[in-house]
């Protein structure tokens, strides 16, 4: 099991298309993977879950992967959310 | 451990319990960490040993009148060993008089007194009630959680594995949608309750089609707010290996937050119709609820035939 903190850097938080991008990339690994915002711990792999954290701008979330192919799992999913999801335009 | 601040209750319950601050503090050094409260009867009257301090301490009828019995010396002695002991609060009820010393003592102390008009027993069982659910234990649960039958159907399973196509299968049944894909779980007077986080409520994500309104889709027959949770449905994908109940003798438990669920783990095989059996599910459970086990009945059956042939030959 990996874990590792990162700080949501959007605006907008993750919200709808955000939360795409990472059960999208999630969903590509064989592990679990789970988000946590404070209290709250769900399954990063869930759109409704990641949804559920409400993670707004400034947040710092707990990424832990847990399985096979953890480490890249948890490299990955901190990459795309430190990087403010690259994809996406800022007002998406 | 949680701890919740007097101040929070007294904001929170202000309007609730018409509360008023007799002291010039709501800050107390001490957080409520307890749903129980105490009622410091025997400690007025000098029994100090075993006094449990980490409670709100009520005073009622019983306790005010008790002080009043006392001579001037002994009122204040009794005073002084009640605010001895660190408390989170102290709460006059029915509105009662209070006297100098004691808010004296209170000051000193720094411990806040909060005063309501309600009567003392009606008041103790609402602010338990409040104090168990500041208190309850919570967590989130992967799954979506369903009312087949007014039963509380907790489904779970791998990511893409068809609980969310489950539930809107049983929701276009006739059953009521709690949450999807995300339960927060509470324990109160040791059942689960399972809800959606508010913002999500109502909402399900179908793959290939998307976010969907579940309550302007199906209308309001189609949800439930909250719901107790009574079985566990987990979703699993068929495996040779994997040694499923045949029988069904034995109830199989799992435990969330400490308390024991029965838990059905369903084989997931293309073409098979998971809703019915979630709805099976549902009413096996109901049956058992209502004392009837029929994998029980029929082994009695069983043997009781089995005997009875056995007779026949030998006699």
């Amino acid at each position: 099991m990996k874990e590792k903190r990162v700080i949501v850097r959007r605006k907008r938080g993750i919200h709808l298309r955000p939360a795409q991008e990472i059960v999208n990339l999630t969903g590509q690994f064989a592990c679990d993977v789970f988000l946590q915002n404070g209290s709250y711990r769900v399954n990063a792999k869930s759109i409704m879950g990641i949804l559920g954290l409400a993670a707004a701008e400034g947040h710092e979330l707990t990424i832990t992967t847990d399985g096979v192919d953890e480490a890249d799992a948890l490299n990955e999913v901190f990459d795309l959310i430190e990087s403010g999801f690259p994809n996406l335009k800022e007002d998406e | 451990m949680r701890g919740l601040t007097v101040r929070k209750l007294y904001e929170d319950r202000k309007e609730a319990f018409h509360f008023e601050c007799l002291t010039e503090v709501l800050e107390s050094e001490r957080l409520i960490t307890v749903s129980d409260v105490h009622r410091p009867g025997l400690i007025l009257a000098g029994f100090t040993r075993n006094f449990l301090s980490e409670r709100i301490q009520i005073l009622g009828e019983t306790e005010m009148l008790f002080l009043e019995t006392l001579d001037a010396g002994q009122h204040e002695r009794a005073i002084d060993r009640l605010f001895e002991q660190k408390m989170p609060c102290v709460i006059i009820a029915k509105g009662l008089e209070y006297d100098e010393i004691l808010m004296r003592r209170a000051s000193e102390a720094r411990i806040p007194v909060l005063r309501t008009p309600q009567s003392t027993t009606p008041f103790i069982h609402e602010l338990t009630e409040y104090l168990e659910n500041a208190f309850a234990p919570q967590t989130t649960v992967h799954g979506s959680l369903v009312d087949v039958y007014g039963v509380g159907l907790l489904i779970t399973g791998r990511s893409g594995i068809g609980k969310s196509e489950c539930a809107l299968d049983l929701v276009e049944r006739g059953h009521r949608l709690v949450t999807d894909d995300m339960v927060i779980v509470t324990r109160r007077h040791n059942l689960l309750y399972g809800e959606a986080k508010e913002h999500l409520r109502y909402h399900m994500e179908i793959r290939g089609i998307g976010i969907i309104d579940v309550r302007r889709m199906f209308g309001v027959r189609a949800i439930g707010k909250n719901k107790r949770i009574d079985v566990e449905v987990r979703l699993r994908e068929w495996s040779a290996d994997v040694e499923y109940d045949r029988l069904g003798l034995e109830e199989r438990m799992t435990t969330i937050l400490g308390k024991k669920i029965p838990v059905v783990t369903i084989p997931i095989i293309p073409g098979k119709n998971i809703t019915v059996l979630a709805e099976v599910v549902a009413m096996n459970h109901q049956l058992r609820v209502h004392g009837i086990r029929s994998a029980e009945e029929l082994s009695e059956n069983l043997v009781g035939t089995m005997d009875r042939s056995r007779r026949r030959a030998g006699g």
